[in-house]
């Protein structure tokens, strides 16, 4: 992963692991390299909080839950098989969740700190280990869900322009491991 | 292994062993050193592996407004539930749950729980911002300091709590009420106070026998309940008192579950059960099937009673009231008379009447002369709170010193033991639960300015809802504590996410069943969610730091020494333990008191069962059990808002297990009604009356009578129906006397409908 791809799933996690507006807007001028017009503290940001709430954070029923076992389940629910796999893997990196046990291991914005620390061991160091857990990674797990949640994100009632342009960069990477791998295939 | 694949990997998914070496592999390479993770920490080695097929077991109790209050058996692997099952200890739960139950999961694992606090920026706009717990409490306690500036008490703050989490310890809440000063307390309850009172009036008590010892009676009356929806597990004593030769019989104005599984069903004109009671009665008396060495021996007023009977009713009548053919009545009436023991199991439903306390005074008259009070299989059952003898502990607070109250008479609901105080005057200020709407809009000196809502839903449960809206747009702040967004989320400035049981410790009792559990934690609090006495605690504390003082809750608690708080000798003693920790094995049930006024010492004034109530009259109803009138309609048709089977009140329909099976509402409607109005089934249709209205869908039915409509009171996640704009505010006769405020005509209701 080069080091531009490598910035944007940092842009990404800290877009999706917001808290409030001023990180959407900090998370959104950097995915936009500099390069959004509102300023912080303006109407637009407090817009798109409201919508990113009512995607993923609550307390409306989410219309798009931002979690991997919310879609691997085979019926919708949290805590799922898919949140100890990511769980296992984040262990097997010799990570941890310092919410473990109340936020879902597998939360995107979880996931994509992990997607980051994974891919960057993974190339650190020339070894199978590190590349094999980081394939299994986004393989089996994160391409098998995101795609998915994009999909409902952009279908779902709520929506705003920050939160657009974070589902299209999320996709761009995606697509970028995606042919990445594929690339790779004999 | 020295080359790792991804089939390795996938077997490391598995395999614990396989992970382990993985990890070895990578501390030994030095590959975990140094990752650019902005979240995720160093974890320890080897952190996590060691559930290898065991399981962790935990005991939960279901904390939910219902007869069974199961306990439960949490298998928990990885901090994460696995599944629950109902406690095999407990001979009553006898290792099942209700449908409710086993979609517990559904509940705890649910994308929709409200996970942090957050603030609407203008009550009902759906725009919510999230904040921190800090933020969020400042924000409360700066209002509540500043109301108690400009009206010199805590008056103005409101409390609107009843039986969304029955677990002792969420006592808290008016706990955390008490010690922030006199507050004003939404009292009394929509449930079952007329039925209360009426026991009082005639027992002493409300008190019925263990419903497990219904096996022993050899002739059972339903009468308006439907335990094969609301209590499944009193279903197998039932039958099994049927195997044994009793017959079963279910009076109820719908064709219920129940009564489909009865030997014989009486569909009652409603609310006139009172008559029907007394029907039989005048016919057991004519007949000579009064049990005179009983009624001699244990009663009061029982010629009077005979004297009414004789002047006043006549089965005819009774039949004519209540729809029922007089030939039924006299043969049940005999046979139940004959029946030794016999007993009736007197439902909620039938007293949400105007004339409901006098209806259950009326059957409990019908079981005490025939001699069926007091002995095993035998007895008026309505419920009982013989093992509810906590401490109370979270719920005694004390209030700040200095603090100014209310100068007048305060009224207490059924489930506050506390004593009265002895000290001041002051009081809180009291409001009739059941008029929350118009009490909150007509409080003045100081108006009810903030109103905090827990463990209840009262834009889905309160009445008269277009109303209720109004009161909630006087409020210039409204705290709503919950674990889903309900219609009444919706209308708040904060909510706060509270913990599921498997996320607390406490303790809960039945008012129907005799055992007690333990509720332990058994996961971690998901999310940002705290208990109620953890908010009271987090409140209190940020309280005194902007105001020193202004709070006794204590800041620091332990919520699992705050359960054993509140056990005492007494409750050990009732159930044979010697320590909370005895609950860890399994529910408890009681070792006495489960035989209602076996003794015949009764606690009314007299000793003696009251078939002639000095006190009823005192308060101002008749001092016999006599006839009194039901509602008069105020339109076309009976509304009925009874249990829907795939909820508790408001809770549960809206999991995605129940959704599969109850994904709308309906209004039931009889086929003769639906033809008159040219409605076939599956149509919209406007329900209407006086109240308000409701867009429904047509279900056509002849399980409800052709004069009455019926739709199940219910909160749906992506529907606003609401039950409670067909719903007034019309008090049930009785309630007052022990749960603080008249019950609620519920079904006392009417309404016309047309074609949408």
């Amino acid at each position: 992963m080069d080091p531009e791809q490598r910035t944007r799933l940092a842009q990404l996690r800290d877009f999706f692991l917001a808290r409030r507006a001023q990180d959407l807007a900090r998370a959104c001028t950097a995915l936009s390299g500099g390069r959004t017009a509102p300023e912080p503290g303006s109407t637009y940001w407090d817009h798109a909080e409201f919508a990113f709430n009512k995607l993923f954070v609550g307390p409306v029923a989410l219309q798009a839950p931002p979690y991997a076992s919310a879609y691997l389940s085979t019926e919708s629910r949290l805590m799922g098989e898919a949140t100890l796999t990511a769980r296992k893997i984040y262990e097997m990196a010799g990570l941890t969740s310092p919410l473990q046990g109340s936020l879902p291991d597998d939360h995107l914005g979880v996931e994509l700190d992990a997607a980051l620390g994974l891919s960057t061991m993974a190339e650190g160091l020339d070894a199978e280990a590190p590349r094999a857990l980081w394939d299994y990674f986004l393989q089996a797990h994160l391409l098998a869900w995101i795609p998915q949640f994009i999909d409902k994100a952009r279908r779902a009632e709520a929506g705003h322009p920050a939160v657009d342009l974070a589902l299209g960069h999320l996709e761009t990477w995606l697509d970028h491991q995606t042919i990445k791998e594929e690339g790779m295939t004999p | 292994m020295t080359q790792w694949k991804k089939t390795d990997i996938e077997q490391a998914m598995d395999c614990p062993m396989t992970r382990r070496r993985f990890m070895k592999w990578m501390t030994a390479a030095g590959v975990t050193a140094a990752m650019p993770c902005g979240f995720l920490v160093p974890g320890k080695a080897e952190a996590g592996i060691v559930y290898e097929g065991g399981y962790e077991t935990f005991r939960n109790a279901c904390p939910r407004n219902c007869y069974d209050t199961c306990g439960v058996v949490t298998y928990v692997k990885d901090g994460v539930i696995k599944f629950v099952e109902g406690a095999p200890e407990s001979t009553f739960t006898r290792g099942g749950l209700c449908v409710k139950g086993n979609a517990y999961l559904r509940k705890q694992y649910s994308p929709d729980r409200i996970k942090y606090p957050m603030v609407q920026q203008g009550r009902g706009s759906g725009n919510w911002k999230r904040i921190s717990w800090d933020e969020a409490l400042t924000r409360i306690s700066e209002k509540f300091i500043e109301m108690n500036e400009k009206d010199g008490s805590m008056l103005g703050l409101a409390m609107t709590k009843y039986s969304g989490n029955f677990g002792i310890t969420n006592y808290g809440v008016e706990g955390m009420f008490s010690s922030l000063g006199y507050t004003t307390r939404m009292v009394g309850t929509p449930c079952w106070p007329a039925g209360i009172d009426a026991q009082n009036y005639d027992m002493g008590n409300m008190w019925c026998n263990d419903p497990e010892d219904m096996v022993k009676a050899r002739y059972v009356i339903l009468w308006g309940v439907n335990p094969a929806w609301c209590s499944v597990h009193t279903m197998k004593y039932i039958y099994e008192a049927r195997q044994r030769g009793a017959k079963i019989v279910c009076i109820d104005p719908v064709l219920t579950q129940t009564a489909a599984k009865a030997d014989e069903y009486w569909q009652i004109n409603t609310s006139e059960d009172g008559a029907l009671a007394l029907g039989m009665a005048r016919h057991i008396l004519d007949k000579g099937l009064v049990d005179q060495d009983w009624v001699t021996q244990n009663a009061v007023g029982f010629d009077e009673f005979a004297g009414y009977l004789r002047s006043e009713v006549t089965v005819e009548w009774a039949s004519k009231k209540s729809g029922i053919p007089a030939e039924r009545i006299t043969r049940v009436a005999e046979e139940f008379a004959a029946a030794d023991p016999a007993t009736i199991w007197i439902g909620y439903g039938m007293q949400r009447h105007v004339n409901g306390g006098a209806s259950v005074r009326s059957i409990d008259a019908l079981v005490a002369m025939t001699g069926n009070v007091g002995k095993p299989g035998g007895g008026a059952r309505y419920g009982h709170l013989q093992t509810w003898g906590f401490n109370y502990h979270a719920m005694v607070q004390q209030p700040p010193e200095g603090a100014k109250g209310y100068l007048g008479p305060a009224a207490k609901g059924e489930f506050d033991f506390t004593e009265d105080s002895k000290g001041p005057a002051y009081a809180n200020r009291t409001l009739n639960i059941n008029k929350t709407a118009r009490e909150l809009l007509d409080a003045t000196d100081p108006p009810v300015r903030a109103l905090w809502v827990s463990c209840k839903n009262p834009l889905s449960q309160d009445f008269d809802r277009n109303l209720l809206i109004e009161a909630f747009k006087k409020m210039e702040m409204v705290v709503v504590v919950d674990q889903f967004f309900n219609q009444t989320v919706e209308q708040a400035d904060i909510v706060l996410p509270v913990t599921t049981l498997f996320e607390e410790w406490t303790v809960n009792a039945s008012y129907w069943h005799y055992w007690l559990s333990i509720n332990e934690q058994a996961v971690k609090p998901l999310y940002e969610a705290k208990s109620n006495i953890e908010i009271a605690a987090a409140l209190s504390k940020k309280m005194n730091e902007l105001k020193p003082g202004s709070c006794t809750f204590p800041a620091d608690i332990d919520t699992k020494e705050w359960m054993a708080k509140e056990f005492n000798k007494g409750v050990y003693d009732l159930f044979g333990i010697d320590s909370w920790e005895a609950l860890k094995n399994g529910p408890k049930k009681a070792r006495t008191n489960r035989l209602a006024w076996g003794d015949g010492k009764f606690g009314t004034p007299s000793g003696k069962y009251e078939f002639k109530s000095e006190l009823c009259a005192e308060h101002g109803f008749n001092a016999l059990p006599e006839y009194v009138a039901s509602r008069k309609p105020y339109d076309k048709l009976r509304l009925l808002t009874p249990h829907t089977k795939f909820g508790l009140h408001s809770q549960f329909i809206n999991l995605d297990w129940m959704e599969d099976f109850n994904p709308r509402p309906y209004v039931y409607i009889h086929p003769d009604t639906a033809r008159a109005r040219s409605i076939a089934d599956g149509d919209r249709v406007r329900v209407k009356n006086k109240t308000g209205e409701v867009l429904i869908t047509a279900s056509l039915t002849d399980n409800v009578p052709p004069d009455a409509i019926m739709m199940y009171e219910a909160w749906f996640k992506n529907n606003p129906y609401n039950c409670q704009n067909l719903v007034d505010d019309t008090s049930a006769d009785m309630g007052a006397y022990k749960a603080g405020a008249p019950g609620v005509a519920i079904h006392d209701q009417f309404a016309d409908l047309v074609k949408a």
